[in-house]
């Protein structure tokens, strides 16, 4: 069994890096992400909101892993949210859920809002493998490099990301404040998102500029619309 | 917005997922002052959920209903179980590893 424990400050305030942390998937730097389901969504009485998320991530095996014994490199991966918008505290964790005998990777991640108004990231991980064959030391040391490798894509991606969110918030301000700013003009591209298009036609033609969060935003810069071919 | 694990179900993901990320950049927010009572925050926050409720709550059930489907077809679901069993996100964390304790 390995362990690994690193902590990482972002500048910007919590709420900003946690919806980010979210918002995550898709972006450049997690392109093994093939899918990202919410299998369950609550809130409690105390006002935290669980969430339970299946991934499936891509994966390679090594050149030196035995051939034949792991049909498919790719993993189904479960994750665990609670963000508490009281505490200002998000815990996260993730763990695989097949190919668990070859080897087992269970992350702890904490968000937490720290007095200067940044954001600590604390991760923790423990990777264990089950496989023998005089392989299993050998499986673990480069479960950790890899690990080690994909945290630090993985705070790239979500730093991308909290850089869209910054420049999303601040540009309609420009514009004289979020509610009725013609957003479009400020933005490379603004696709029109076809699902937002009211039902009557004559409403589609005047309306005005429907109020947009950062997050419609960023949607239609992660997500550029498809090509016309 | 990464796809749905059935492509049947991305639509609704989509759709899903945009009416949450609107609420939730919301809810984020530091709505209360910090010397809110507790029955205040109680509140506040029941009251947020009743809005995700109301807003979300219709095409989180669709979305659901399709995914769980999918889920099942797939034989994912016993795995997730059981994970989610044995090692459920609220419990204390274990204390902290002292080993290969690599950069701080």
């Amino acid at each position: 069994m390995k362990f690994f424990s690193q902590s990482y400050s972002y500048d910007d305030p919590w709420s900003i890096v946690t919806l980010a942390f979210f918002l995550r998937y898709p972006n450049p730097y997690a392109s093994h992400v093939l899918s990202c389901d919410v299998v369950s969504r609550s809130v409690t009485p105390t006002g935290s909101l669980m969430t339970t998320r299946l991934i499936l991530k891509r994966g390679a095996m090594p050149r030196w892993f035995p051939k034949g014994i792991v049909s498919r490199a790719e993993t189904w991966v479960v994750e665990e949210t609670e963000v508490d918008p009281v505490g200002r505290v998000v815990r996260c964790k993730t763990q695989n859920l097949d190919h668990v005998k070859v080897m087992q990777v269970e992350e702890t991640v904490v968000f937490r809002s720290t007095p200067e108004g940044k954001t600590l990231q604390l991760t923790e991980a423990r990777i264990g493998s089950g496989f023998g064959w005089g392989l299993t030391r050998r499986i673990e040391t480069h479960g950790l490099n890899k690990f080690k490798a994909n945290l630090q894509r993985s705070r790239e991606g979500v730093s991308l990301v909290v850089q869209l969110l910054r420049q999303s918030r601040l540009q309609p301000m420009t514009l004289g404040g979020p509610e009725h700013a013609s957003v479009s003009l400020a933005l490379p591209a603004q696709p029109t998102v076809e699902h937002h298009t009211s039902t009557g036609t004559d409403e589609a033609h005047t309306a005005i500029p429907r109020p947009q969060n950062s997050w419609s935003r960023l949607k239609s810069w992660l997500r550029p619309p498809p090509r016309a071919d | 917005m990464a796809d749905s694990l059935s492509p049947q179900c991305t639509p609704l993901k989509n759709e899903y997922d945009s009416c949450f990320n609107v609420w939730f950049e919301e809810y984020l927010e530091p709505a209360l002052a910090t010397n809110a009572t507790q029955k205040q925050r109680t509140a506040h926050y029941q009251r947020k959920a009743d809005e995700f409720q109301a807003k979300c709550g219709k095409v989180y059930a669709e979305y659901q209903n399709c995914i769980q489907n999918a889920v099942k077809e797939r034989g994912i679901e016993p795995l997730l179980q059981q994970a989610r069993e044995e090692h459920p996100l609220r419990e204390p964390l274990p204390p902290a590893a002292p080993p290969s304790k690599d950069s701080k």
